[in-house]
């Protein structure tokens, strides 16, 4: 029943005795109430820092403590019980991480917490910066449960739980790429064609030098010296075509024909100019 | 003979809409569970014949049958619902049932209160029990059962393992606290209110647990970290579930009201749990995979490096109610790794539109080369481990594979042709000129 109710509601009633008797909820049962409840913030000096707590969130130092006293009794016959279960709950709603203590009662129903931050007990969950909150649970036979969200609580950061090491492969993990070499830098083509035509230049002269005397190609067409240089213009081409596309193999296979035919029209073309000579 | 519901079942199966859920690595069971008990476990028993499974009992008492022959698993899941028998038979023990489950059998497992060769079974898989003797004890809600027997409430979607909504559930047995160890699921987490203590309660309970907590270490059970029960699926893929008492699948808890008018949710939990366990649900596999150049089809043997390399899987879910394996593109967070002894490139694989179960993506081969392997590796919590590793080499490009006809070489190709075609072009002119100086010279000098 107690968790429903909002928290600023709860604390006035847990501590204000009298207005614990609207927490009975059936009139049979017996009712466990709460008698003279003490809440002490204080600090490594002893100093008091908070008396009671308020709506807004508990806030505990690393070296401060705070302390809880009360008593369980029975509400009809005000006598005090040692409940079971007696126990003090964090709970951190954004990690689900939690921890319990119970709370020394003595028979006589008197209860007694301490938590002191410059000696951090082990039952504390890990905390981070959002607040922990905290409830009281008060469980006996022959009782009504008691379940009481009491404050929030924030406490200094810790360490975070330990992971094991595995855990990370059941989530997605960060992604990867590849920093690649750059990419090579290819100079700017306006140098690559300046230096192009430095290469060509020699062919302007050439044709400059060549407009001036012609060379005369009479034979060109001479049936013993064309197959020669058809050939050889085969060959030019071949060699073209190989710096192309063409692979080793296929280069030996053809050179190696045109070969053969060069043979044959070489012999010819040069017999040709030989007897020409000599005539 | 048959009762009415057992009619009323089998005329529904003959209209053909009996509800049958299949396990995708088979159908024998073997349950140990003493005979005395066994009619009280007869709606989840009989909820399984109905699915198909096929239910052998055998009596702790009893040897036969035997679960491991020969290093191969008679069965293709066992339930051991025998916790007060002090040992189960000589087969059973706890090496026995951890060698089942490298067999690929899947263990339910009811946990004992007592001492009992179990703790050293839940031991195994990072589970810490509490002192024999303390079952899970609750004093809220406020209710007319005993502290020992507690409705515990099921958020919807608090477990991978539960697919559905399932109401409060009786639970009655001992707590499990779970190690630090992410193969562990737990399916039903006891309530923040609940701790586990001796049943009886004497004037010195309380300060026993006072004393217990401040021993340190696990002195204390007590609170929603402490699981009722506990799921594990080993690495191979078997699955172990461990309940913290044998009474959740009993008859009378499961007729028990939850909630006013409310029919509590055992049968529907221990029926999830079951499904779980026998692989049923959340059961993955990946049918292939391939890998192929972008615009290519075929995979090659080798790849170059700076390859743009696509990559697809294949993967299906099984579906227990067809009893078949089908494409499923319901993963949202695939990876794929491209490695080398170190992970090179970390991509997600989304699926494909319009292709079910195909998930596919392409990435730039490292311009490291040497043997890569494309890996899958799929964990998370509840559902089947996908895993796949596919080797493949990365190669440097060969001697042909450079880029050509670069703009930076332009003036050393203009100087080649330039040296062709005057080779060409003087040859031409030599060839076919006249020998007019040496019949020149020759007339000169015969002047």
């Amino acid at each position: 029943f107690a968790l429903e109710k909002p928290v600023c509601l709860l604390k006035t009633l847990m501590y204000y005795p009298l207005a614990l008797l609207l927490l009975a909820v059936t009139a049979q049962a017996s009712v466990l109430t709460l008698k003279s409840p003490r809440f002490v913030v204080s600090d490594s000096t002893g100093n008091q820092l908070r008396a009671e707590p308020t709506a807004s969130p508990v806030k505990l130092g690393a070296r401060e403590s705070l302390k809880i006293t009360f008593q369980v009794v029975d509400k009809e016959d005000e006598k005090g019980v040692q409940p079971h279960q007696t126990f003090i709950r964090f709970y951190d709603e954004s990690t689900g991480e939690e921890g319990i203590q119970p709370v020394r009662v003595t028979p006589g129903g008197k209860a007694k917490f301490d938590l002191n931050l410059s000696k951090p007990p082990l039952y504390l969950p890990p905390t981070s910066d959002k607040p922990l909150k905290v409830s009281l649970i008060i469980g006996t036979p022959n009782y009504d449960p008691i379940s009481a969200q009491l404050f929030d609580l924030v406490l200094p950061r810790s360490q975070p739980a330990p992971v094991h090491p595995d855990e990370a492969v059941f989530h997605p993990r960060p992604e990867l790429q590849h920093t690649f070499r750059p990419e090579q830098k290819v100079p700017n083509k306006f140098i690559s064609l300046v230096f192009s035509g430095i290469a060509i230049a020699p062919w302007f002269v050439l044709l400059g030098l060549w407009s001036q005397v012609a060379p005369r190609a009479t034979g060109l067409f001479s049936p013993s010296i064309l197959p020669f240089i058809a050939s050889l213009g085969a060959f030019e081409v071949l060699l073209f075509t190989y710096w192309v596309k063409l692979r080793l193999g296929d280069v030996l296979l053809y050179g190696g024909i045109l070969g053969v035919v060069t043979v044959f029209t070489g012999r010819r073309a040069l017999s040709s100019i030989a007897a020409k000579r000599t005539q | 003979m048959f009762s009415l519901r057992r009619w009323c079942l089998l005329a529904l199966s003959l209209a053909g809409v009996l509800v049958d859920a299949k396990s995708s690595t088979g159908d024998s069971v073997l349950v140990v569970v003493d005979p005395a008990q066994q009619d009280n476990y007869s709606i989840f028993f009989n909820g399984l014949k109905d699915q198909g499974y096929e239910l052998t009992f055998r009596s702790p008492k009893v040897e036969k049958p035997v679960i491991i022959e020969d290093n191969v698993s008679n069965f293709a899941h066992v339930i051991l619902l025998a916790p007060e028998a002090k040992n189960l038979g000589k087969d059973i023990t706890p090496q026995s049932i951890v060698e089942l489950l490298s067999l690929k059998t899947n263990v339910v497992v009811a946990l004992p209160t007592k001492q009992s060769p179990l703790h050293a079974l839940a031991a195994e898989f990072s589970l810490i029990l509490p002192p024999p003797g303390s079952p899970l004890i609750s004093y809220s809600p406020k209710r007319d059962t005993p502290s020992t027997l507690i409705p515990i409430s099921v958020e919807d979607h608090s477990s991978p393992v539960l697919t559905k909504h399932i109401r409060p559930v009786w639970f009655s047995g001992i707590p499990q606290a779970l190690g630090n160890n992410p193969l562990l699921i737990p399916i039903l987490r006891a309530p923040a209110e609940s701790f586990a203590s001796e049943v009886t309660v004497t004037s010195g309970s309380a300060e026993a647990l006072v004393d217990a907590a401040e021993k340190g270490g696990e002195g204390l059970w007590a609170g929603s970290s402490l699981s009722a029960v506990t799921g594990f699926q080993a690495t191979n893929g078997a699955r172990i579930t461990f309940v913290g008492g044998a009474e959740v699948f009993s008859d009378e808890l499961a007729q028990k009201e939850a909630e006013q008018y409310v029919q509590s949710g055992n049968i529907d939990f221990v029926k999830e749990v079951a499904a779980w366990t026998f692989q049923e649900n959340l059961v993955l596999r990946i049918e292939k995979v391939e890998h192929h150049l972008v615009n290519g089809t075929e995979p090659k043997e080798t790849y170059t490096i700076n390859d743009n390399v696509e990559f697809s899987a294949y993967i299906s879910k099984w579906n227990p109610a067809k009893g078949e394996w089908q494409p499923y593109s319901g993963l949202k967070d695939l990876q794929l790794e491209f490695t080398m002894l170190d992970p090179f490139v970390r991509t997600a694989l989304p699926p494909v539109n319009g292709a079910p179960g195909k998930y596919s993506t392409a990435f730039r081969a490292p311009d490291r080369h040497g043997v890569f392997k494309f890996v899958i590796n799929h964990k998370r919590k509840g559902w089947s481990f996908l895993e796949s590793s596919t080797t493949v080499p990365v190669v440097p490009p060969r001697h042909d594979g450079y880029p050509r006809f670069l703009s930076a070489a332009w003036p050393y190709y203009a100087g080649a042709i330039s040296t062709s075609v005057a080779f060409f072009l003087f040859s031409t002119i030599w060839l076919a000129g006249e020998a007019r100086d040496s019949k020149k010279g020759k007339a000169a000098k015969s002047e």
